[in-house]
C-alpha cells in the first residue's frame, strides 16, 4: 500500500516560485499496476521521484507499508530504496562498459546481498528476461530492446515490492516496446509487484489497473479499471491451488 | 556497499579508461621513481658509511682535543686572541690552536672512564733508507693506531686493540711500489722483514752562554762553537712487519709509515726537545672503559674542558652529508608529486562529469553518498598505487642494472652498491602515494557525492 497525502513540491525562491506538485493525494494498493499520465512538464516525473524518496517535497507524506519515507534520514531512504524499490528508465542507463552480469550485480552489491547468493540471483534475473546467454557480453554490444531487458533484470534481481518505470518504451520501436511491456506486466501479475509507470503513451496507460492523470502538478482524474478477465482467471488459478 | 565491491568496481572503471589511467599514474610514477632512487641512494650511502666506520673504527674510541675549533675545521680563528703559552700556530699561520700539555695528559690518564690515553704525535723525519741500499727517501711517519683496522697485502697485523712492537713498522703498499721502481727491492713483498732506518734530526738551537764558555775553554776554538749549533741527529732501525693495502672501505688509510706509539713518542720527544712543542699535543686518543657509553664519556670530558669526538660523531658527520644530498633528490621527487596531484584532481573531475549517469543510477538504486565518494577515492588510490608501483619498479630495475657501473665509477669497492633497495621503504612509499592520491581525489569525490540523482538521470 502506497499512500500519497498532501504532497506539494515547489522550485525556486520567493518571486520566482514554480509549483511542480500541488497537494497531491492518492493511494495505490499492493500489486496494482499504475500509470501516471501527463504531458511533459506536468509534474509526473517529480511525483515519481517524490514517491521513491529521490526527491523531497516541501510538505506532505508518502507512506509505504506504514512508513512515511519523507521522515526518514537520507541513509535510511537509500536503504529503503535498495531493498524495496527499483527503477527502469527511458534511456536504459545500463553501464555500457560493464558486462550484463556486473550490471545486474551492482544492485546486489548496493543492497548488501550476501556474496554467495549473487550468482544465483543474477542468473535467475537474466534468465527471466532471456539474456542469460549474454551474461558475459558488455552492455554496449546489446540492442536497445536488449538493454531495456537488461535494465528489467537489474530492477527485479533483488525482488523489489515497487517497480518504477519512467517511459520504459519511449526509446524503443513498437514491437520491441511491446515485449518490454509484456515483461513488466507479467512480472507485475506473477510476483504481485506494484508497478508504477510514468508515461504519456495512452496505449500503455490503458493496460494498467489505475490511471492517474496529472496536469500542472495537480491530479485531474484517477480511473480505476474493473478487474478484467485476466485477473479473474488468475483468481481462479489461485483458488484451484 | 561493501568495501571490496567498491574497490573492485573502481578497478574496473579505471581499466575501462586505460590510456587515461596510465597517463595520470605516469605523472606519479615520475615522483615515485625519483623518491625511490633518493631513498635507495640514502640507504646505500648509509650502509656504506656504516661499513666504513664499523670495520675501521673502534666504537669505544674517543678523539680528545683541548681546542674545539679543530672540529670546526679551524674556522673562527682570526681576530685578537689572548696569548696562551700552550698555543701553537699551525699550518702556515692559518690558525692558532690550544694544545694539550703533559699536565692535561696526566689528568686524562687519571680518569677512570677512559683508558689507553695516547697522544697523537706530529712526527717528521729527515729521511729513511732501506738496508743494503744507500738510496734515501722521505716520507710521512705516524703512530700506529690500534683502534683502526688496516687491511694488509703482505704480512699481518695484530688484532684490534693491540699495537705493533717498538722495533716494527708498517708501510703502505704504494711505498713498496716506489722502492721496486727505484730498484731497491725486486718485488713488493720483499720489503717485509727488511730493516728500515729512520733518521730524525733535532732542531738547531741557541747555545747557552755556559755552553759557549765551556767550548771556548776546552780549546776547540771556533769549531767547538760551531759543533754546538750543528744539527744533532739520531737513527732508528725498524723491521717492516706488513704492507697496508689501500682499500675503498678503509676510511683511515694513511699514506704514512706507521710505527709503534712508544717509538713515536721517543722520536717526537727527541725532535722537539728544547722547543716550545716539547710534550705538547694537538690531540689524544683514548678508549672508553668497558661499561661506559662513549657518548656519556664525551659529555663528561666536555664538562672538564676537553672537547672530543666519538666514532658516532664521525658517522653522523658522514650521515649529514648523505642526508643533505638525499634531501635534494627527494625534493625534486616531491615537486613531481605535487604536479601529479593536480593531474589526479583534473582526471577525477573529468571522470565525475563523464560518469554523471552512473553516479545518478547508483544513487537511485540506493547507494549512499558515502559509497559514491568512496568509489572515486578508491579510484584515486588505484592510480596512486599504479604510479607508485610503476615508478619504483622502473627505479628498482634501472638501479640494479646501473649499480655495477656506479660502483666502478665511484670506486666504492667490490660488493658495495650506491643504490640499496629495501622492501619496507618502497612499500611505505607506495602506501604514501596512495594516501596522497586519495587526498587529491577528495574534491572530485565530494562533487560526485553531492551530485543530485534527479539531475544526473534527467534525459535530454
Amino acid at each position: 500500500m502506497i499512500e500519497v497525502r498532501g504532497v506539494t513540491k515547489t522550485y525556486g525562491k520567493k518571486n520566482n516560485v514554480f509549483t511542480a506538485l500541488s497537494d497531491v493525494n492518492f493511494s495505490i494498493p499492493d500489486g496494482a499496476s499504475v500509470a501516471i499520465v501527463g504531458k511533459s512538464g506536468s509534474g509526473k516525473s517529480t511525483l515519481m521521484h517524490a514517491m521513491s524518496g529521490l526527491d523531497r517535497p516541501q510538505t506532505g507524506e508518502v507512506i509505504i507499508d506504514g512508513q512515511d519515507i519523507l521522515k526518514l534520514k537520507s541513509k535510511e531512504v537509500d536503504r529503503f530504496r535498495s531493498r524495496k524499490m527499483s527503477f527502469i528508465f527511458q534511456s536504459f542507463f545500463v553501464e555500457a562498459n560493464e558486462t550484463c552480469y556486473n550490471n545486474v550485480g551492482m544492485v546486489c552489491e548496493i543492497a548488501g546481498v550476501p556474496a554467495n547468493e549473487h550468482r544465483r540471483k543474477i542468473e535467475k534475473a537474466l534468465e527471466a528476461v532471456e539474456l542469460l546467454d549474454k551474461k558475459k557480453s558488455r552492455a554496449r554490444d546489446l540492442s536497445g530492446g536488449q538493454k531495456q531487458r537488461l535494465a528489467i533484470a537489474r530492477a527485479i534481481v533483488n525482488n523489489p515490492t515497487t517497480l518504477f518505470a519512467d517511459e520504459p518504451t519511449g526509446n524503443l520501436d513498437s514491437s520491441t516496446g511491446e515485449i518490454i511491456e509484456n515483461l513488466l506486466f507479467r512480472y507485475n501479475k506473477e510476483k504481485g509487484v506494484t508497478l508504477i509507470i510514468v508515461t504519456h503513451d495512452d496505449d500503455l496507460a490503458s493496460r494498467c489497473d489505475i490511471n492517474i492523470q496529472i496536469r500542472d502538478g495537480r491530479i485531474v482524474s484517477i480511473n480505476e479499471k474493473k478487474p478484467k478477465k485476466e485477473s479473474a482467471l488468475k483468481k481462479k488459478k489461485v483458488a484451484k491451488k | 556497499m561493501k568495501r571490496r565491491y567498491i574497490i573492485r568496481r573502481a578497478g574496473r572503471s579505471l581499466k575501462q579508461a586505460k590510456a587515461r589511467t596510465l597517463l595520470t599514474s605516469l605523472a606519479i610514477a615520475v615522483g615515485a621513481f625519483t623518491l625511490t632512487i633518493a631513498i635507495a641512494a640514502g640507504e646505500g650511502s648509509r650502509q656504506y658509511a656504516d661499513k666504513l666506520i664499523g670495520s675501521n673504527v673502534n666504537p669505544k674510541a674517543l678523539f680528545i682535543v683541548k681546542d674545539k675549533t679543530i672540529f670546526e675545521g679551524g674556522q673562527n680563528q682570526s681576530g685578537l686572541q689572548e696569548y696562551d703559552p700552550d698555543s701553537t700556530t699551525i699550518q702556515g699561520g692559518q690558525a692558532t690552536i690550544k694544545q694539550l700539555t703533559q699536565k692535561d695528559i696526566e689528568k686524562l690518564e687519571s680518569r677512570d672512564d677512559i683508558e689507553d690515553v695516547r697522544p697523537r704525535y706530529q712526527l717528521s723525519i729527515e729521511y729513511l733508507s732501506v738496508e743494503d741500499s744507500d738510496k734515501k727517501f722521505t716520507a710521512d711517519v705516524s703512530q700506529y693506531d690500534s683502534t683502526i683496522r688496516n687491511e694488509t697485502s703482505t704480512g699481518s697485523l695484530p688484532e684490534l686493540g693491540v699495537s705493533i712492537d717498538d722495533d716494527e713498522l708498517v708501510m703502505p703498499e704504494s711505498f713498496a711500489g716506489t722502492l721496486v721502481k727505484s730498484k731497491v727491492i725486486q718485488k713488493k713483498a720483499d720489503i717485509v722483514g727488511k730493516k728500515i732506518t729512520l733518521t730524525v734530526t733535532k732542531p738547531t738551537r741557541q747555545p747557552t752562554e755556559e755552553e759557549i764558555r765551556k767550548a771556548l775553554l776546552s780549546g776547540g776554538g771556533v769549531d767547538a762553537i760551531r759543533a754546538l749549533t750543528e744539527t744533532e741527529s739520531k737513527q732508528v732501525s725498524l723491521t717492516v712487519r706488513a704492507l697496508t693495502k689501500e682499500s675503498s672501505t678503509s676510511l683511515s688509510f694513511t699514506s704514512a709509515i706507521q710505527i709503534s706509539p712508544a717509538k713515536a713518542q721517543d722520536l717526537f720527544d727527541y725532535t722537539t726537545e728544547g722547543t716550545d712543542q716539547y710534550r705538547k699535543y694537538i690531540a689524544v686518543t683514548a678508549l672508553a672503559v668497558e661499561g661506559n657509553d662513549p657518548v656519556d664519556v664525551k659529555e663528561a670530558l666536555k664538562k672538564d674542558g676537553y672537547p672530543s669526538q666519538t666514532a658516532e660523531d664521525l658517522q653522523n658527520l658522514l650521515f649529514t652529508i648523505v642526508n643533505i644530498l638525499q634531501g635534494i633528490v627527494a625534493g625534486f621527487g616531491v615537486l613531481a608529486l605535487i604536479a601529479s596531484v593536480f593531474g589526479i584532481i583534473n582526471t577525477q573531475y573529468i571522470s565525475v562529469l563523464e560518469r554523471t549517469q552512473q553516479i545518478g543510477l547508483m544513487k537511485a538504486l540506493g547507494a549512499h553518498n558515502k559509497d559514491v565518494a568512496k568509489l572515486f577515492r578508491y579510484e584515486a588510490a588505484w592510480i596512486g598505487f599504479l604510479g607508485g608501483v610503476i615508478g619504483s619498479m622502473i627505479a628498482l630495475v634501472s638501479g640494479v642494472a646501473l649499480n655495477p657501473w656506479i660502483t666502478e665509477q665511484l670506486d666504492l669497492g667490490e660488493g658495495n652498491h650506491l643504490l640499496v633497495f629495501e622492501p619496507l621503504p618502497i612499500v611505505s612509499l607506495i602506501v604514501g602515494l596512495m594516501i596522497i592520491a586519495v587526498v587529491a581525489g577528495y574534491f572530485p569525490s565530494r562533487k560526485a557525492a553531492k551530485l543530485d540523482p534527479i539531475e544526473a538521470l534527467r534525459t535530454e
